[in-house]
């Protein structure tokens, strides 16, 4: 039996929400079939009040033991570093967060808000939000650069605005069953078991990637979303064309650009007008290239890549 | 001619380009669309000022019937991304024109 704490900061609950969704393993499952006892969550906690507030004391004092604490939402400071904008059970969420990471063998952050700050830090940030252990691309966050829970780890991040469900409760099944100890986390501290490969891992797509041919509008099924309509699957790491959404689509896959809502500086370029759904280029080039290819490299690998297209890279092939 | 190549239709139209173009068209080639901003602006020229007019089409885009280099970077319609190779056309929404692969206009992005 493995007890589980989910609170909420500034959020949306769109984490939540996305959760409940699960299919591999489901939430249901990871009660009854992986042992996880759900102390409290926002959306399926049956208590109020002051006995919300007891359980929380009692995870602290460690008269519960607390073992995984997940986070959703940003670590709400404002007013003036008060966090008295985010009160919750008698006090600011953020003293609440503070104590709960002390206390939890395993701190899981769910979301870009609770991972790096997500929208609400986006400029000018109004409620000096910012994630658990990192601010967009900064290490420190609420917990600061050198926390760890009381297994030994960092902050699990696991972004996305929302994060795939099945990232979710996969996770909370390996720290659970004792295999928190097995995660690998890269530099901004993702379980690369997940975040190792690109979006672009498995686009339908990647034909006309190769073949340098561009969507020009919205759900179209040919061409690459990367040239025009500003789509991140080729610097974006994230699993969207592995483990598909709702098990059986993506973004891309219905002709909507990847966000790159996995990446600390999401939402890109402070949404600035004009910045969404196209690809910002100077002088005809795309600004952010294919992760680890230079101007140099793309101006050439594309001319070629262009010239040598076949014709029935230039249409519509998924016939209904 | 596969099904998938131009039509005569296109033929005819690029012909026709191909003449105004040649005879002197007075085209606004320069400044380039250097920001993503510069495109939105011209972009929205296009389908204000244009609309089906190829002639002006043209002109707003910057047309030559000739390859045009900045800074160091040649700007071909046959390396740009809405250029159809096999159908020699050019699929921008606000253009939609058929062309040369060694002409080129300042919207062209790689």
């Amino acid at each position: 039996m493995a007890n589980l704490l989910w609170l909420q900061g500034g959020a949306c609950s769109g984490n939540t929400m996305s959760f409940l969704n699960a299919e591999e393993p489901s939430a249901c499952d990871l009660v009854t079939d992986f042992g996880i006892n759900v102390l409290w969550q926002p959306s399926l906690g049956l208590e109020l009040g002051d006995n919300v507030k007891t359980i929380l004391e009692k995870c602290i004092s460690g008269e519960i033991q607390l073992d995984i604490f997940v986070f959703e939402g940003t670590v709400i400071n404002a007013p003036d570093g008060t966090g008295e904008w985010n009160r919750f059970c008698g006090e600011p969420m953020k003293n609440w967060v503070k104590k709960l990471c002390d206390a939890a063998q395993y701190v899981v952050a769910i979301g870009d808000c609770a991972t790096w700050g997500g929208i609400p830090a986006t400029a000018p940030n109004p409620s000096d939000s910012e994630g658990l252990q990192f601010l967009k691309r900064a290490k420190g966050g609420a917990l600061g650069e050198n926390f760890v829970s009381k297994a030994g780890l960092p902050v699990i991040n696991i972004p996305g605005c929302p994060a795939h469900p099945d990232w979710v409760t996969q996770i909370l099944v390996a720290v659970a069953s004792g295999r928190g100890g097995d995660l690998t986390l890269d530099e901004f501290q993702r379980p690369k078991t997940f975040f190792a490969s690109f979006t672009q891992t498995g686009c339908t797509r990647n034909m006309h990637f190769a073949y340098k041919v561009s969507t020009t509008a919205f759900g179209q099924r040919k061409g690459c979303l990367f040239y025009d309509l500003g789509c991140r699957g080729p610097m974006t790491h994230s699993p969207c064309n592995r483990i598909l959404w709702n098990r059986q689509s993506s973004k891309t896959r219905a002709g909507m650009p990847c966000l790159g809502c996995t990446e600390p500086e999401f939402p890109f370029f402070d949404l600035a007008p004009g910045t969404v759904f196209k690809t910002q280029t100077v002088m005809g080039v795309p600004k952010d290239l294919p992760t680890g290819v230079d101007k140099k490299g793309y101006m050439k690998l594309t001319a070629a890549a262009k010239n040598a297209s076949p014709a029935w890279a230039e249409e519509d092939i998924f016939v209904v | 001619m596969s099904d998938i190549g131009a039509t005569r239709d296109e033929d005819n139209l690029r012909e026709e380009i191909a003449q105004k173009l040649k005879a002197g068209l007075k085209t606004e080639v320069f400044p380039r669309a250097e920001t993503s901003a510069a495109v939105n602006a011209i972009i929205m020229r296009l389908r204000e000022e244009a609309g089906a007019n190829v002639e002006k089409k043209l002109v707003i885009g910057g047309f030559t019937d000739h390859t045009i280099e900045v800074e160091d970077i040649e700007q071909p319609c046959e390396t740009c991304m809405y250029y159809l190779v096999h159908r020699k056309f050019c699929e921008l929404p606000e253009l939609m024109l058929p062309v040369e692969p060694e002409w080129s206009c300042r919207l062209w992005r790689i």
